[in-house]
């Protein structure tokens, strides 16, 4: 089984993170495991990689950090919520991903190759 | 987990301490916690969740760009590979062997050298002339014994002169290691340094009491006094020698790097002004110069410990400037 090139899925990890605050805040854990479990554990995003995307996205304005308890066991954690700015990004990713998908997929033979 | 955050530290250790960065280092270590919590609630042992939580945290090349840091991080880098000297913390536990060792050395040279001048005060049986050479060849055994003690010192420290000539660090643990052992000492130190100045203080005790006792011609008051002195300075000396010691290594972490803040609170008196600290660190030998110089001079030893008050005004006054 071959693996993700990381200089690819990079430019998708802002889509990955938006996505996953699309219905209600979360925090750094939890978006990495959730990553991982949606992918099927085919991709784990690395601890710096992940906190480099926060800082981006919310430079950009994309998202908002604010602290909160846990609701499990009241730990301080920083949140993340998405912000109208955000979900706008999102959808220009999704178009942009649709178009990358479609030219990249008229150069990949039907039998891989074989 | 002290394993993972001291990992964290050591990796944070170099770059500047600024919010940002304390910032980073908080979410990160939340995020491995987090992690390593569940990994442990899935049964993982301790061995194998550090282990995985420090093998995907990723690489802080990638969180440099994102923060505009990534010119420091790779003049750190280059900096590292041309000397940048990291200390072990065997070479700090070594460190500080030599150190105490040393400040008792130097702290027994000092007690010699002050109880050197006894020989001149006791007034024995004898004749003038055997008194003079008797006293004289005192004198010269214990400054003798004095100098070796301060060259046996120095040889020992000698290794350590590159803690100086060099930029070097230490990690997060021997940080730690060396600010608990700080920590330990505090009572000791305290102590040291309150039965030195009482020494100090009551060593003109003797001097009233024997010779009320036996009389002024004795000699043996002023003699005592300078005993009294030369303990209470020798634990002064010493306290202030291995104190020294852990500063020393706490100082090592350029303070404007995340590895300066290992430990909390360095208190340290810093000067502001340049040349101020300049003056300051050979100021109390020169106040105990001073002291000796017109103590030995005027004998007068009952109003020459003004000398120590007015010193320390002074020095509350230099802090201000």
């Amino acid at each position: 089984m071959s693996s993700i090139s990381s200089d690819i899925i990079r430019g998708y990890n802002d889509t990955m993170i938006l996505y996953l605050l699309w219905d209600e805040p979360s925090y750094g854990y939890e978006i990495s495991k959730r990553i991982r479990n949606l992918s099927e554990e085919k991709y784990a995003i690395k601890e710096t990689t992940l906190y480099s995307a926060f800082t981006r996205l919310e430079k950009n304005g994309f998202v908002e950090s604010f602290a909160d308890s846990d609701m499990v066991n009241g730990k301080r954690r920083t949140y993340y919520r998405i912000t109208e700015q955000g979900r706008q990004y999102y959808r220009e990713k999704c178009a942009e991903w649709t178009l990358t998908k479609e030219v990249v997929e008229k150069f990949i033979r039907q039998d891989g190759g074989m | 987990m002290e394993t993972i955050r001291n990992y964290l530290e050591t990796m944070f250790a170099s770059l500047p301490n600024t919010f940002e960065m304390q910032k980073a280092k908080n979410e990160l270590l939340q995020m491995m916690e987090d992690k390593y919590t569940e990994l442990i609630t899935d049964g993982k042992t301790e061995n194998e969740a550090v282990g995985i939580v420090i093998s995907e945290f990723g690489n802080l090349d990638e969180l440099a760009e994102e923060l505009g840091i990534s010119s420091f991080v790779i003049q750190e880098n280059q900096k590292t590979a041309g000397g940048f000297r990291s200390v072990t913390l065997a070479e700090v536990k070594d460190y500080l062997h030599d150190r105490t060792r040393s400040a008792y050395a130097v702290a027994l040279g000092v007690f010699l050298c002050i109880i050197s001048v006894c020989g001149y005060l006791v007034h024995f049986g004898g004749g003038w002339h055997v008194r003079i050479v008797l006293a004289t060849s005192f004198m010269f055994i214990a400054i003798a014994a004095a100098v070796g003690l301060f060259m046996f010192s120095n040889f020992v420290m000698g290794k350590w002169k590159f803690f100086r000539e060099r930029a070097c660090s230490v990690d997060f643990a021997t940080a730690e290691y060396v600010h608990n052992r700080r920590e330990s000492f505090r009572v000791t130190r305290s102590m040291m340094n309150t039965i030195g100045v009482i020494l100090c203080i009551l060593s003109v005790l003797p001097v009233i009491v024997v010779d009320s006792l036996f009389g002024w011609s004795s000699g043996f008051g002023v003699v005592l006094m300078f005993v009294f002195v030369g303990i209470g300075v020798f634990l002064l000396v010493v306290s202030g020698n291995v104190n020294a010691g852990f500063t020393v290594i706490l100082s090592l972490n350029k303070r404007d790097t995340m590895g300066g803040s290992f430990v909390p609170s360095q208190k340290q008196v810093t000067y502001k002004n340049e040349t101020i600290s300049q003056i300051m660190s050979v100021y109390w030998p020169t106040v105990t110069c001073i002291y000796l110089c017109w103590s030995f001079l005027s004998f007068d030893w009952h109003i020459t410990w003004i000398v120590w008050v007015i010193a320390a005004l002074v020095q509350q006054m230099l802090k201000a400037l």
